[in-house]
């Protein structure tokens, strides 16, 4: 099957099997790697990415269904090589221990952030509470989260 | 938001402690007059990886790709125990894309593990539902999917085992039967006596007795396990593997496949985390080495999640009957442990949990009379290994719940039970260990007043809320398990004046590489950013035990902080020539050498090392430092030393139960952690604050729940690790005691906070609930059946006062 | 591996699921597809993509606004976030904010809840007591039936193969109306209910004119307890009448023990849910509970503001 998609504002056009996972277009056959995968069954949203700026799992989700639509990985989230502020702010705060975990947790809060823009401790913990971390506590994920919240408001 | 992190530090009158240490060491450790004076040390420093780590570049073994790689995959077990009588390979051998078909009828193999009691690929026996028995390398995973699908086993189902208690009964199935050296299901004891038990019960004024269980549970990293080998042609071996040992690992599958170590390179990509899962060698290590060795093809096993529970190692139930007696005024008199740790169908490192374990037993609190009587038995389930607290959680659940217990039937505040028997620095414990730095005090009183303990302990029930506390004693300098308890380090300064230090030991994302460049770059005087770090090739490192045992700060610590002095001495000797100036009337600050009196005559440092390169006669700074914790193997009456430090915490949990079903919610968890000294505070904090949210995930919702010898649901909802939801911020109290042995006074964290969690909540739950947990998890069911069934303390008192069951807990 | 069909039409998914009896399945967000195709619990040779099929999403308010005709195709994640669902049908967005996470929401859709026949779904509960019926499509054209009947055992429903759920249409009373979800779980999210609850009452003054219970979980199908509601009727919804609804809900329910649970602590546990939602959805129908706030899972306030 044949599919045209945008992944991080690059436009791409390829050859797949038609039931293939968005996870694993941008793994196996882009070769976008920072996307992680620890489930396959959407529980640790390890594989969390942007379709038109709305999170999904992309282990479920079947790439024929965003045919057309507007994907955002961790790799498109820096701005020209720098750091965005969530990014920067989970380097600062102790927010990426092992880092498995960082890039779902990082693409989970941009969308939290497109939505509400100076989120709650209780809204940043319900937003990000389908991205399982077993090194952090989840307590310097928050902390992070609250500053770049600050920083964009 | 309020600030939830402190640090105290205490001292600098270091108790004795400074005597007990200072004829083993060399002097290096820094006077604690000059803690404020440190440049790196006590920064909040960034992890050195986590940009790399936010912009999803850090390559993790599943990311690597190489020319030809085969995709690998493990037929396993359905059976809990079962003769093989026969395997077919012939099909799936003929599957096209199949590249190897492997079984323990065409490879070579030998037993490997702790007792010797394993095979990568099992031979004559299954003994676990999940058990490997053959296994394919295929262009893809579907091929290897399909083709493990067409092997034939043919099963002699045999009667199977589950339960502990059963299988150490004489009419148990035996699991190993093979082994005529194993009597029955018994695979190890470990049994301890201090003084006389007996007789100190006798002088009792109250006894608790109690029974205290933990389920199995599991490590759960988010990565799963992912291994890569490839041989090159000339026949050298090179494995990419997450495992944290990776020169035993080396030996081990040298010796397990008759390969030659001196071939073989082992090689840690970036580990998506472990927390013990991948501390050892395990089948499947060994089965992706044959699969490359068999298909000639360079080979990835990358496990699913349901293999990851089914097929790795989990954290052992162990089972406490635990008795506690102490005086009329609260002086601890005894305990007396009957122990069954249930450790599954294998003998791995996991087996030695009770090592950690008996010393919560005999040195939690100063007891003078304890008996350990543990038996670990075979069960036909996944098996035990390292995870992290290794046994310690078991153990703490059980001690700590009972010092509640029993100052309740004393009539005691549990906190002043606790303060009056607390470990102090300068004592030796009963079982050998050498108490040097801490702060098990401090880490009370701290908790005690941050938590409102003496107004509201005792005072929520009609709220249904409920406090509760435990402390833990864990060791912080190492654990002498092997013949040596040491790591290597070499620092070396290119002509850029930038600094690699090569250590022995692996970041597994707890920050260790950014903690080991701190001590680096603080004992050369020098940026942290001029420091980069090697750990990851055993062709490149110097040899170390590897990451267990909260070791790596104190250890590979203490040996880089050795190497990075030897080549600041080395860089000076030369500065001094270039300032003409003694050495001793240099200091290096910020990378640049300047004359103390006068710091206009300076010298940048990248500068000194090209002087001292680029000459006649010249050289490369180079220094190498291996360090081995002044410590014992502990002897056949398990007494000794083990660690050269022992790290202390205490913790305070506030819960409220829903009596209607049984579920609870954890409100608040505060912390105090005797860390020695916090090299690097955020990343203490992360550590204490993962640990107690791994820990609170075992207290009221993880556990494989196994029926029949099948884990029923090996998926990440039933299994229950918590969500950012279920974790409240955790209060974090780092206590600097400065220990004299480890580097720059600082002990290990890394395990310490999961230690005491689910013995702190249940003491809540029984605060708020007047009934006494007896097992973890506490899921709902359990609680609600707990509550309708009332049951509370078993105490009893030697005034003629019968054991009462009800009348001891907490009012 | 699968193809993937791409209907244009409601009528050419019909068309195509009748010419492909037994090797096509529909897939909607996709995330119970996904998860049994990788099981291997599925096999289809075709998957059916309903996510072109715009007439099948959407919030769609009737009769004015006594109505609401939700597509079987709509996010989760819209119901969670639609205000006037969220003080007219507040069990129906309490539940779908508990449900999954919000990536599993931004997927998934109600109708995919509803077919894939969990026992323990979320959305069953909230949508029986809200009065729903569903709207079937097939070769023979359009059926509506009440929603409790489209289930039909666990992981299964009434749905012929060749027939597609089109949407759901439920009464909201303009006032005097409460609804209210709860449930037990291990963890206080991203769990699965081991027992589900839903209470609506419809009140006139302070007496409950109508009500409904509805439980999941706890029986092969999801369960629309009359007998408990009968207990809520003419009441004024005093402790005793919410405790003998959780008692009859207790009675008819037929939980089995498994690793979430005992059947005898679930059939406790369904009485004491349905006590506490039949009294959150009073204070809802009479005002006195603040609008948009939804209840805790367990039904239980922090003592604190209790």
């Amino acid at each position: 099957m044949r599919i045209e998609i945008v992944v991080n504002g690059d436009r791409y056009v390829k050859e797949v099997m038609a039931d293939l996972s968005l996870l694993d277009f941008l793994r196996e056959v882009l070769g976008l790697t920072g996307t992680k995968w620890g489930c396959l069954t959407g529980d640790c949203g390890a594989c969390t990415v942007l379709v038109d700026g709305e999170p999904v799992v992309s282990c479920l989700q079947l790439l024929r269904q965003v045919e057309g639509r507007d994907v955002t990985t961790i790799e498109g989230v820096e701005h020209s090589g720098e750091l965005d502020e969530v990014q920067a702010a989970f380097v600062a705060n102790g927010g990426a221990q092992c880092g498995f975990c960082t890039p779902g947790m990082i693409m989970s809060t941009e969308a939290l952030l497109r939505a509400n823009r100076s989120p709650s401790e209780s809204q940043i913990r319900e937003a990000l509470s389908g991205n399982l971390c077993r090194c952090t506590g989840y307590s310097k994920i928050i902390d992070a989260v609250l500053q770049a919240a600050a920083e964009r408001a | 938001m309020a600030p939830s992190c402190c640090q105290v530090r205490v001292g600098p009158d270091l108790n004795g402690a400074a005597e007990v240490g200072s004829d083993r060491w060399d002097g290096r450790a820094m006077p604690a007059s000059q803690v404020d004076e440190f440049q790196v040390i006590g920064k909040r420093v960034a992890k050195l990886d986590a940009p790399a780590k936010v912009t999803g570049r850090t390559v993790y073994a599943d990311d690597l790709s190489m020319a030809g790689l085969l995709e690998g995959a493990i037929l396993r077990s359905p059976h809990a125990h079962a003769r093989i009588r026969s395997i077919d390979v012939s099909a799936a051998e003929q599957l096209p894309g199949v590249r190897a078909v492997i079984y323990a009828g065409n490879v070579t193999q030998r037993p490997f593990g702790y007792s010797h009691d394993n095979l990568p690929l099992k031979r004559d026996k299954v003994r676990f539902i999940g058990d490997e028995v053959a296994a394919v390398a295929a262009i893809d995973e579907e091929t290897a999917k399909a083709a493990l699908s067409m092997i034939k086993v043919d099963y002699e189902v045999l009667p199977a085992v589950f339960d502990p208690f059963e299988a150490l009964e004489e009419t148990a199935p035996v699991i190993h039967d093979e082994r005529p050296d194993i009597v029955g299901n018994l695979s190890m004891r470990w049994d301890y006596d201090a003084g006389d038990v007996d007789e100190a019960a006798t002088r009792a004024a109250v006894v608790v007795e109690g029974d205290y269980s933990s389920p199995q549970a599991a490590p759960v990293p988010i990565e799963t396990h992912v291994i890569v080998a490839s041989f090159d042609p000339d026949g050298h071996l090179t494995v990419w593997s997450p495992v944290h040992m990776v020169f035993m690992y080396r030996k081990e599958l040298a010796d397990c496949l008759g390969l030659d170590w001196r071939h073989i390179t082992v090689i840690q990509p970036s580990v998506g985390g472990s927390f013990g899962g991948k501390i050892d060698i395990d089948s499947h290590d060994f089965i992706t080495v044959l699969l490359a060795r068999h298909s000639g093809r360079p080979v990835r096993l990358a496990l699913s999640r349901e293999e990851e529970f089914t097929g790795t190692r989990t954290r052992q139930p162990i089972h406490f009957h635990l008795r506690t007696g102490a005086d009329a005024e609260g002086n601890l008199l005894f305990r007396d442990a009957e122990v069954v740790s249930d450790n599954g169908a294998y003998n791995a490192w996991g087996s030695h949990a009770m090592l950690v374990a008996m010393n919560t037993v005999t040195s939690m609190y100063r007891v003078p009379n304890s008996r350990v009587r543990c038996s670990v038995a075979y069960t036909n389930k996944n098996y035990g290994g390292s995870v992290r607290g290794f046994g310690n959680p078991q153990a703490t659940f059980a001690v700590e719940q009972q010092m509640e217990e029993l100052a309740d039937a004393l009539g005691m505040d549990p906190m002043d039970l606790r303060l009056r028997n607390a470990n102090q620095s300068g004592d030796v414990t009963p079982q050998g260990l050498e108490i040097t730095s801490c702060g098990l005090s401090d880490c009370l009183r701290i908790v005690r007043e941050q938590s409102g303990w003496d107004q509201r302990r005792g005072t929520m029930r009609g709220r249904h809320r409920g406090l509760g506390a435990a402390a833990f004693i864990h060791v912080g300098g190492g654990a002498r398990i092997y013949a040596s308890d040491g790591c290597g380090a070499v620092v070396k300064v290119d002509d850029s004046g930038e600094v690699t230090l090569i250590t022995g030991a692996s970041e597994l994302g707890q920050g260790s590489e950014t903690v080991l460049a701190m001590i680096v770059a603080e004992e050369m005087g020098i940026p942290i950013d001029s420091v980069r770090v090697v750990n990851s090739n055993t062709d490149v490192k110097p040899w170390d035990v590897g990451v267990h045992a909260s070791r790596t700060t104190f250890v590979a610590g203490n040996a880089a902080r050795m190497a990075a002095a030897a080549a600041r001495d080395k860089l000076l000797e030369t500065a001094s020539e270039l300032l003409e100036t003694p050495a001793g009337e240099l200091r290096v600050r910020d990378g640049v050498v300047e004359v103390a009196a006068d710091p206009s005559r300076r010298i940048e440092l990248g500068r000194v090392a090209r002087r001292r390169l680029l000459r006649e006669g010249g050289g490369v700074v180079m220094a190498t430092a291996f360090y081995d914790p002044p410590t014992h193997n502990q002897d056949k009456d398990y007494r000794g030393n083990i660690s050269a430090a022992y790290g202390f915490g205490a913790h305070v949990a506030e819960v409220e139960v829903d009596p209607g079903t049984g579920m609870v919610r954890l409100i608040n968890l505060w912390t105090a952690h005797d860390v020695g000294r916090a090299i690097n505070p955020m990343s203490c904090e992360g550590q204490i604050e993962g640990g107690a949210a791994m820990g609170i995930g075992l207290a009221l919702s993880e556990e494989l729940v196994i029926f029949d010898g099948e884990i029923v649901a090996p998926n990440l909802h039933d299994y229950g690790m918590p969500t950012a939801v279920d974790v409240p911020r955790t209060v974090v109290n780092l206590v600097e005691t400065v220990d004299p042995l480890g580097p720059f006074g600082a002990k290990g964290v890394g395990e310490a906070a999961l230690i005491p969690v689910p013995a702190a909540v249940a003491n809540a739950v029984a605060d708020a609930t007047g009934v006494r947990p007896r097992e973890y998890p506490m899921r709902p069911w359990k609680v609600k059946a707990w509550i309708d069934a009332g049951e509370s303390s078993h105490a009893s008192r030697r005034a003629a006062e019968p054991a009462d069951k009800g009348g001891g807990d907490n009012g | 591996m699968a193809e993937v069909f791409a209907a244009g039409s409601i009528e050419e998914v019909v068309a195509f699921l009748a010419g492909h009896r037994g090797v096509s399945l529909p897939i909607a967000g996709g995330t119970d597809v996904m998860v049994d195709k990788r099981n291997g619990r599925v096999h289809p040779e075709w998957l059916v993509d309903l996510t072109s099929l715009e007439a099948l999403a959407g919030i769609e308010f009737r009769e004015g606004g006594k109505v609401v005709r939700i597509g079987s195709m709509t996010r989760i994640r819209s119901l969670e976030l639609d205000p006037v669902l969220g003080r007219r049908a507040a069990a129906l967005v309490e539940a779908a904010r508990l449900l999954g996470s919000v990536q599993i929401r931004t997927m998934a859709t109600v109708g995919g809840n509803l077919c894939h026949g969990t026992p323990s779904a979320e959305m069953p509960p909230p949508l029986l007591v809200h009065d729903a019926d569903c709207e079937v499509a097939g070769p023979s054209g359009r059926r509506v039936m009440p929603l409790v009947d489209l289930f039909a055992g666990p992981g299964r429903t009434v749905l012929e193969p060749d027939e597609l759920l089109v949407a759901l249409e439920l009464r909201l009373p303009d006032s005097g109306v409460g609804s209210c979800y709860l449930r037990q779980t291990v963890r206080w999210s991203m769990d699965l209910a081991g027992v589900g609850v839903a209470a609506a009452v419809e009140v006139d003054g302070s007496t409950v004119t109508k009500a409904r219970v509805a439980l999941g979980a706890v029986a092969p199908v999801p369960l629309l307890v009359a007998e408990a509601a009968n207990a809520l009727v003419g009441t004024e919804l005093d402790a005793g009448a919410a405790a003998e609804a959780g008692r009859r809900a207790a009675a008819a329910c037929s939980p089995i023990t498994d690793a979430r649970g005992t059947e005898s602590y679930r059939r406790q546990v369904v009485a004491v849910l349905v006590e506490r939602a039949a009294r959150i959805a009073w204070l809802r129908a009479t005002g006195s509970w603040p609008a948009g706030v939804p209840a805790p899972a367990n039904g239980v306030l922090p003592s604190e503001v209790r």
